[in-house]
């Protein structure tokens, strides 16, 4: 692309919505041409002074804690241990748990069991029953001894021709911080061209809560995701995966822990 | 920048004590949700960190930096995410001052923005709060408003040069 080509993209390329292509073709172009550099740079100050113009938004206090845990972890810095709160430990406990559970259910169960059962689908189907179990016994642990708190748990069904299933679970608490717990498993691999996935809670009334993203699979097509709210999920009752092009691949109602049958094995 | 490279957790911290509150209100702009806001916030900082060996003082300011990567990084998830609601669009001027608080540097460089917005006329700061608060592409915005293509280019490349202009000299970090 000669410099007029560049130049008539540099606004939007400064403005950031440029598709991946064509900033890629202008940014190779700015790597030799100093004059186009520079009337892409003055365009860009102009950007960085719109991206101060939203009014100053009240930061969650916990959000510096995270990124800087973020951080140290990408670059494989050792993070100090969580300050020993309450929520801290429930949570750890519950990560501990979903670690355990990962491992017997999508670790060894898929290599040691797996050549034992034909089906596919007869291993996912164990492996949420498992995950229900082990929710469930979570659950009855100490660490959610407050009675005023609340456990739904529930199956994911996936959507007609997806393929696999998944188990969850949210915890609704009025003294520790509420979370969401999302396995997914038994994904044939013809699905895997279509991550990643995005998991949302979602309500009657039609809000939606990102719960995270599942970028791999594993050799079972099973992935685990987890992440705390610092608001109450009691109204999402519902959980929804989507494929990266928004194509439901599987979902399934949270309930009470007492309204959840394990599936049959 | 070497203790961010290093995971060094003072570095993190005095980096997210600059830029962490403009990049979370820019993400809540644009993605519409606190929630997505965190998450934008977490994956900035980690952007940065992996992007840090290549940041040059020479060529550009670390805020202008660490914003484009902020507003890179909420476009696409606004172009990925399918079903996500864009931010509905609000021209700058008539966004509610948040109550003052104690980071006056992050109160100076909105001043200077919104001076520099006020610049324009009320159309051209319309166009450009579609482009960067919706990712709206100008082929999308001709498209929307049957405006030739080139026209909008035009518009949108004097508009920006409108704001460059109004903040020269204003630049802090």
């Amino acid at each position: 692309m000669n410099c007029a080509g560049v130049r008539d993209q540099l606004t939007e390329h400064a403005l950031g919505v440029l598709s991946v292509r064509d900033a890629a073709t202008v940014e190779r172009h700015l790597q030799w041409c100093a004059a186009c550099r520079k009337e892409a740079g003055d365009l860009q100050r102009a950007t960085a002074v719109l991206a101060f113009s939203p009014a100053p938004a009240e930061v969650p206090a916990e959000l510096q804690d995270l990124v800087v845990a973020r951080v140290r972890s990408v670059a494989g810095v050792r993070t100090a241990p969580p300050a020993p709160r309450r929520a801290r430990l429930a949570v750890a406990a519950v990560a501990a748990a979903v670690v355990a559970v990962s491992g017997l259910g999508w670790g060894a169960v898929m290599a040691g069991r797996a050549a034992r059962f034909e089906a596919r689908a007869d291993v996912a189907t164990m492996q949420q029953r498992t995950a229900i179990e082990e929710f469930q016994r979570l659950v009855r642990s100490a660490e959610f001894s407050d009675p005023a708190d609340k456990v739904y748990i529930g199956r994911l069904l996936p959507a007609q021709g997806a393929g696999g299933g998944g188990a969850a679970m949210t915890l609704v608490s009025p003294s520790i911080i509420d979370l969401a717990i999302v396995m997914v498993n038994g994904v044939p691999p013809e699905r895997w061209s279509t991550l990643p996935f995005t998991v949302h809670l979602t309500a009657a009334s039609g809000a939606r809560l990102k719960v995270g993203r599942i970028d791999a699979l594993d050799s079972g097509g099973a992935d685990t995701i987890s992440r705390e709210f610092n608001r109450d999920l009691s109204l999402f009752d519902r959980v929804v995966v989507v494929d990266a092009q928004g194509r439901v691949v599987m979902s399934g109602p949270l309930a009470t822990k007492a309204d959840v049958a394990s599936p049959s094995p | 920048m070497e203790g961010l490279l290093a995971g060094n957790d003072d570095a993190i911290r005095t980096l997210y004590g600059r830029f962490g509150r403009p990049v979370f209100s820019l993400g809540l702009r644009l993605l519409g949700t606190r929630e997505a806001a965190e998450e934008l916030t977490q994956d900035v900082f980690v952007m940065a960190w992996r992007k840090a060996a290549r940041f040059d003082p020479t060529r550009g300011r670390l805020s202008t930096w660490l914003m484009t990567i902020a507003h890179n990084l909420a476009v696409d998830r606004l172009r990925r995410e399918t079903g996500v609601s864009r931010p509905t669009l609000v021209l700058v001027d008539e966004v509610p001052d948040a109550p003052g608080v104690d980071e006056e540097t992050l109160l100076i460089e909105r001043d200077a923005a919104m001076r520099a917005l006020a610049s324009l006329n009320t159309a051209d700061r319309q166009l450009i709060a579609r482009a960067y608060f919706r990712g709206l592409t100008a082929r999308e915005i001709s498209e929307a408003d049957g405006i030739p293509l080139g026209t909008v280019k035009t518009r949108l490349r004097a508009a920006m040069i409108k704001v460059r202009k109004a903040n020269e000299g204003k630049e802090l970090m």
